[in-house]
């Protein structure tokens, strides 16, 4: 038997409505069978009362209205602060954007940064179905080559540079192109249909560039 | 106008509805809120720091954390459970506080067994019964017990004469287990009824 000041959780479930129904009788049997405890059990449902009568769960708040009132200032003090912070934290990201431009490696690194997402963007174009000139190589040092692309004409032109005359005996080829005639004298080339009309004349111009005159 | 009677005349808005607004931003909804629950909020802190400014601060703060994290809130309890831990924790985190910046009277330890078993004198400081019965306020008496009790003890003895929490919610909010939360209720009364006795003996 334990004496009533010994801890006893079972006392103290009694006493909370902590036990189930089978406990609580068997509890309560013990109980009338120990007075020494029941007494101590008696004593600890007056405090249990005498708690519950003075300590009231709900009780007036000095200045009631100042209480609000304080509350409302500092949520709106708060979200000032807010509002700061995040006013700062986009100043500092402009701030670092500044001392990036400043240092000397970023147009470097800024132009490699470009050539890599050209060179991915090209990529992705090439997946998505459209074909582009990513470089040019002339075995000739001496020949220029370089790349116009137009999305709107969906044309590419290659223009090459520094290429010699074509050879007066070299025999062009074309779609209803019956002959060609070249001019040595006129640096020209006539071509010719099968019923003997001019289709074309290629000639070159003062620097050189090629030039159509029909 | 109590604040359950409040939470549940028609007349007036709900509490999940006024909730709703305050976490659109509706600061007057929130403050509505504020209204209906600072006195049981402000009665909880009370009991446990035994101290008005104290708890009027507490209380204060427990309803700014709620407002700060309404946008988390779901809805998935009813607001003044939630309400409630916030200030719970709140006060708990301040008793913590206190405890750590070296309150001997906030020592659990020392204190556990203070009240000797069976003692029947009045503990040193303790209104002597005369002095207690001109002020004829048991409640007041009362008050003046709880308050000497260690945090941990109040604090059990709170959430259970007061609030009227389970073992194991108790259990959850003082992060402890059911065995802890027995003992300390366990002693706590006995310490209530030593510190008391003189008030039962001699009735206001």
């Amino acid at each position: 038997m334990k004496t009533p000041f010994e801890e006893n959780h079972d006392l103290i479930r009694w006493l909370d409505g902590e036990m189930s129904p089978a406990e609580c009788a068997a509890f309560e049997a013990t109980l009338q069978n120990d007075p020494q405890l029941a007494a101590e059990a008696a004593e600890m449902q007056k405090l249990s009362l005498s708690l519950k009568e003075h300590l009231p769960a709900e009780l007036p708040v000095p200045h009631a209205d100042f209480f609000n009132s304080q509350i409302q200032v500092r949520i709106a003090q708060l979200e000032l602060d807010d509002a700061r912070a995040a006013s700062q934290r986009s100043e500092s990201a402009i701030s670092r954007l500044m001392q990036w431009l400043r240092t000397p490696w970023f147009f470097g690194a800024a132009a490699t940064a470009l050539l890599v997402a050209g060179f991915a963007w090209l990529q992705i174009g090439a997946a998505s179905g459209t074909t582009a000139i990513l470089s040019s190589y002339t075995p000739n040092p001496t020949v220029h080559a370089e790349t116009f692309h137009s999305s709107e004409a969906q044309a590419t032109v290659l223009m090459l540079e520094g290429l010699e005359p074509i050879p007066s005996n070299q025999p062009i080829t074309g779609f209803n192109v019956h002959r060609a005639e070249p001019d040595a004298e006129m640096a020209s080339t006539t071509l010719f249909d099968a019923s003997g009309s001019v289709l074309l004349v290629m000639a070159k111009d003062a620097r050189g560039q090629p030039q159509i005159l029909k | 106008m109590s604040a359950a009677a409040a939470a549940t005349d028609p007349a007036e808005p709900l509490d999940v509805d006024l909730v709703k607004r305050s976490q659109a931003g509706d600061t007057r909804a929130f403050d509505v809120l504020v209204t209906r629950y600072r006195g049981r909020i402000y009665a909880m802190t009370y009991h446990l720091i035994q101290n008005e400014t104290e708890a009027w601060d507490l209380a204060q703060e427990a309803f700014i954390k709620a407002w700060r994290a309404l946008p988390n809130f779901k809805l998935d309890a009813a607001f003044y459970t939630w309400l409630y831990r916030i200030a719970h924790n709140v006060t708990y985190d301040w008793l913590r506080k206190k405890k750590i910046e070296g309150d001997g009277e906030f020592d659990d330890e020392r204190t556990e067994h203070r009240a000797a078993p069976g003692s029947r004198t009045a503990p040193q400081g303790f209104d002597a019964p005369d002095r207690a019965m001109k002020r004829g306020e048991l409640g007041q008496r009362i008050q003046d017990a709880i308050a000497r009790l260690s945090p941990d003890h109040r604090q059990a003895i709170v959430l259970r004469e007061i609030e009227g929490h389970s073992y194991e919610e108790i259990a959850q909010m003082m992060q402890c287990s059911l065995g802890t939360v027995m003992s300390r209720l366990f002693y706590a009364r006995k310490k209530l009824q030593d510190m008391l006795q003189d008030t039962y003996e001699n009735p206001v």
